[in-house]
């Protein structure tokens, strides 16, 4: 018979574990270089200092200690639209209604938040949130119906949702609750009660980033610590061995749906709770598409999204500043992305390095 | 006659298989060759070698005496080889002239002169007595006609060598009689005939010689006039079990753990692919379930674990009603299940180790308590696991992917039977494809859960796994179920029978 190793962790596999991290990171590094030295050579090109604006670029992110929190503030609703698309992604669900979850999640909280009067904090703000999980995850039902009942793939129910949903939230704060002492269309402001308090005195942080922030681990705790996190994602890997093995196939497509609505529904919340304070029609530029690229940025993994989120939010900052300062247009910043997500999804570097790295740490 | 198409000394392998060993024939100008064998027996391999598709490892090819090296079937084309697919390749949405013309239309500046393409294809159809339709679309055409359709494609491009792989798979009954008649009309005109098969009802009727192979040998060639059934059975199946037998004999099976009653099963296409096939498996038991793939096995057994659903029929575990429950329902009567395709059924090869070994019980202690999983306790069980039924791992934590089949299949085995729960085993081709070594130790597990009082359901498309280790035989053969009986002297010319659909004597 032969012998089995059973002996943990051997040196094998500790050399397995760091090639996996130290190949991640070279990965990851290449891919941002290369990314930055695509945006150089644009910026360079258009006759401007590529120094200078990536200067820019750094200070307008993490320069002072207020820009960082800028810089964190903006990653909230980044982080929930990104554990959003995780949650979906792992599940093998490919949710693209992500952006109008995110505004139907975001005029629910808005509705609870300026229609309920004489709440006291600790009630109305928890039923602001919830409002914006619950239509989001609600949004989500009637694509999960059409791909359990009639075995319709979700891709294009969700994305065509995401019209229905961005206009139907525009139509909202257009007509029947539109504030008319707004110069655009945007709802009446939220009560005071209803917005998240803040917690830095000078910065727009709330407790916002603290919610996402915690959603980082219970997101991970539930896909990779509990029974029903464990059916979603081994439908993800293998739907029919799932059905073989008497999970429930259905029922985990419908959650995945459901979660990943109900997250990015979060997300909404907390930017009309806490950042604007009122539901403004098209006021979200992309959080629930970013929210999918930064999935695949963390490889969906729900601890990845965290750093992939700053990453993206520090961009984003840093772009504003870098236009206002070096005169460099921001959407360049846009293409570095491009660049970035092109190479993470090729994963061309990954395979790469892997096979060095091992090679070389064994002879 | 003048010879048409020899072989000498093929040999082909594939890692793991030798699936063609020194095969030499020769087949005459207007004969019709049949060329039979077992599931794995290496009559596709060598069908593909001739059409260019594999490039054999040694041994050379002659057409009408002159050597050729057939490099792609291009090559096989221009020497006067067609193949007709058992899955037919034609375009649904092009109509079938334009199917039989598709790729070697003549150009004029850019320009095809589809009257005149279509009158040839018209001449060709009645040149050899094979109607279709032409303007048909492909997709709206019957099976027989899809079928003419490729045999005129075949003859279109100047095939006078014609290879059919399992022709009538896919026909009714009035389809293959029109078929054959097709053939012999074929054969008269000078056409060379190749076809593959597993029935020899039609062996018989329609061939002049025929040609027997197995594990990757040719047997031998008999004149097709001077055999009969029972001969061509035994020389498919061979005389002695490969290997030995490993279970021993006159064992008193107990009481019914698992029963059929009148099953009916339609596939994904709505066929019906089980025909009122009732059986019992009693506990202390090994039942062989014989029969060439894809004569109704998997469906029957998908359908015993609940992943499809029952035309009609009763299936009780244990006495208990389990038809129409959920497989999570199944799996706790007592039923366990090796599924034949391990990769699509058997794990989650992107997860690791462990969370494949928990698949059945995870969501009940002790591997979980009410909202997440137990880690000390899942690791004891798989470290448990690993260790009894010898999965050669790095880790628990090991992408399954990175282990071999047999030991992804040890890992199946394990999950399945280490509970010690099982009362009745679905064991579905549970050594297909792994080492000599996987295939023993999975062998001595399921007759180790047999002698402690466990029924086991043993379908394999393999005779020898089937004889090595069961009691008693039944015959899948076109949906239906037949009894082969005992496990005894002459069990191998009965199931040779009727696996090859001969279910009254020796047919000649």
């Amino acid at each position: 018979m032969m012998k089995i190793k059973l002996s943990f962790p051997s040196k094998d596999h500790i050399r397995r574990i760091l090639a996996e991290v130290i190949s991640q990171l070279l990965n990851y590094l290449i891919i941002l270089i290369i990314g930055l030295a695509i945006g150089a050579v644009v910026i360079f090109f258009s006759g401007l200092d590529p120094f200078a604006a990536y200067a820019a670029l750094w200070r307008g992110a993490f320069g002072s200690w207020y820009k960082v929190l800028d810089t964190l503030d903006r990653s909230t609703v980044l982080i929930l639209s990104g554990l959003a698309a995780a949650v979906a992604f792992r599940t093998s669900v490919f949710n693209l209604g992500l952006e109008g979850q995110l505004y139907v999640g975001a005029m629910a909280a808005a509705i609870v938040g300026f229609s309920f009067t004489s709440l006291p904090k600790i009630i109305h703000i928890p039923l602001c949130l919830l409002a914006g999980i619950v239509a989001g995850g609600l949004w989500t039902i009637p694509v999960s119906y059409l791909r359990l009942r009639w075995k319709v793939p979700v891709m294009v129910p969700t994305l065509m949702l995401n019209y229905i949903g961005i206009l139907l939230t525009e139509y909202l704060v257009a007509f029947p609750f539109k504030d008319s002492t707004a110069t655009m269309s945007a709802s009446p402001v939220l009560l005071e009660t209803a917005r998240l308090p803040k917690f830095i005195h000078g910065s727009q942080i709330n407790i916002g980033f603290l919610i996402a922030l915690a959603m980082v681990f219970i997101v991970y705790w539930f896909m990779f610590k509990t029974k029903i996190g464990y059916e979603l994602r081994v439908v993800g890997f293998n739907p029919t061995f799932a059905a073989s093995s008497g999970m429930p196939v259905k029922r985990s497509v419908f959650l995945a749906m459901l979660i990943s609505g109900g997250l990015v529904g979060l997300g909404g919340a907390t930017m009309i709770a806490g950042f604007f304070g009122r539901f403004m029609s098209s006021f979200s530029v992309g959080y629930g598409w970013d929210g999918m690229m930064i999935s695949l940025l963390a490889q969906n993994n729900p601890i990845g999204v965290l750093p992939a989120s700053l990453f993206y939010a520090a961009l984003a900052n840093g772009a504003l500043t870098m236009q206002s300062q070096t005169g460099v247009n921001q959407n360049v910043v846009g293409m570095v992305k491009g660049a970035i997500m092109f190479f993470v999804t090729a994963q061309l570097f990954l395979t790469f390095f892997k096979g060095r790295i091992l090679k070389w740490k064994s002879t | 006659m003048a010879e048409a198409l020899s072989i000498k000394n093929i040999c082909k392998e594939f890692p793991g298989v030798k699936a063609n060993q020194d095969i030499s024939m020769s087949i005459d100008q207007g004969e019709i060759r049949a060329i039979v064998g077992e599931n794995g027996a290496g009559k596709t391999t060598l069908m593909n070698i001739l059409y260019g598709l594999y490039q054999p490892d040694s041994g050379s090819i002659f057409i009408k005496g002159k050597e050729v090296k057939l490099h792609n079937s291009h090559a096989a084309i221009s020497h006067g080889i067609g193949m007709v697919h058992q899955h037919f390749k034609l375009v649904p949405s092009f109509t079938l002239g334009q199917n039989i013309v598709l790729g070697i239309e003549p150009e004029r500046f850019m320009l095809v002169d589809n009257k005149k393409l279509m009158k040839s294809v018209q001449e060709t159809s009645e040149k050899y007595g094979l109607p279709i339709e032409i303007n048909n679309l492909a997709g709206n055409a019957s099976v027989g006609e899809q079928q003419r359709a490729e045999l005129l494609k075949a003859l279109y491009r100047g095939a006078d060598i014609l290879i059919l792989d399992e022709p009538t798979a896919v026909l009714t009954d009035m389809e293959t009689e029109e078929l054959f008649k097709m053939l012999r009309r074929l054969a008269e005109q000078g056409k060379t005939i190749l076809f593959i098969s597993h029935k020899l009802r039609e062996v018989l009727s329609v061939s002049d010689t025929t040609t027997v192979m197995r594990l990757g040998k040719v047997v031998g060639t008999v004149k097709t006039s001077e055999t009969d059934s029972c001969q061509l059975a035994e020389m498919m199946i061979g005389r002695e079990t490969e290997g030995g037998r490993m279970r021993q004999d006159n064992v008193t099976p107990g009481e019914v753990v698992l029963e059929l009653k009148n099953i009916f099963v339609r596939d994904e296409r709505n066929l019906l692919k089980v025909k009122d096939v009732s059986l019992q498996l009693h506990s202390s038991e090994v039942l062989g379930v014989a029969g060439v793939d894809g004569n109704g096995q998997e469906e029957l057994i998908e359908a015993i674990m609940g992943l499809r659903p029952l035309v009609s029929g009763e299936i009780l575990a244990h006495g208990k009603d389990i038809t129409s429950t959920s497989t999570r329902q199944i799996r706790e009567s007592g039923v366990a299940y090796i599924p034949s395709d391990r990769y699509k059924s058997g794990v989650a090869v992107e997860a690791n180790v462990w969370e494949n070994v928990i698949a059945n019980e995870y969501y009940h202690p002790p591997v979980s308590g009410p909202l997440s999983f137990q880690a000390s306790n899942i690791e004891n069980i798989t470290r448990n696991i690993i260790e009894s039924f010898h999965v050669k791992t790095p880790g628990i934590k090991t992408q399954t992917g990175h282990l071999s089949g047999g030991n992804i299949q040890r890992l199946i085995v394990g999950r399945e039977l280490g509970s010690g729960k099982a009362k009745a085993i679905v064991a579905s081709q549970p050594t297909r494809g792994i080492d000599i070594s996987g295939t023993e130790a999975i062998r001595h597990t399921l007759l180790d859960f047999a002698n402690r009082g466990a029924g086991v359901l043993l379908v394999s498309a393999d005779l020898d796994e089937i004889l090595t280790l069961s009691d008693r035989v039944v015959v899948f053969f076109e949906g239906e179920l037949f009894d082969a009986g005992i496990v005894d002297d002459e069990i191998r010319t009965r199931i040779g029978n009727l696996m090859t659909g001969i279910t009254e004597g020796c047919l000649s």
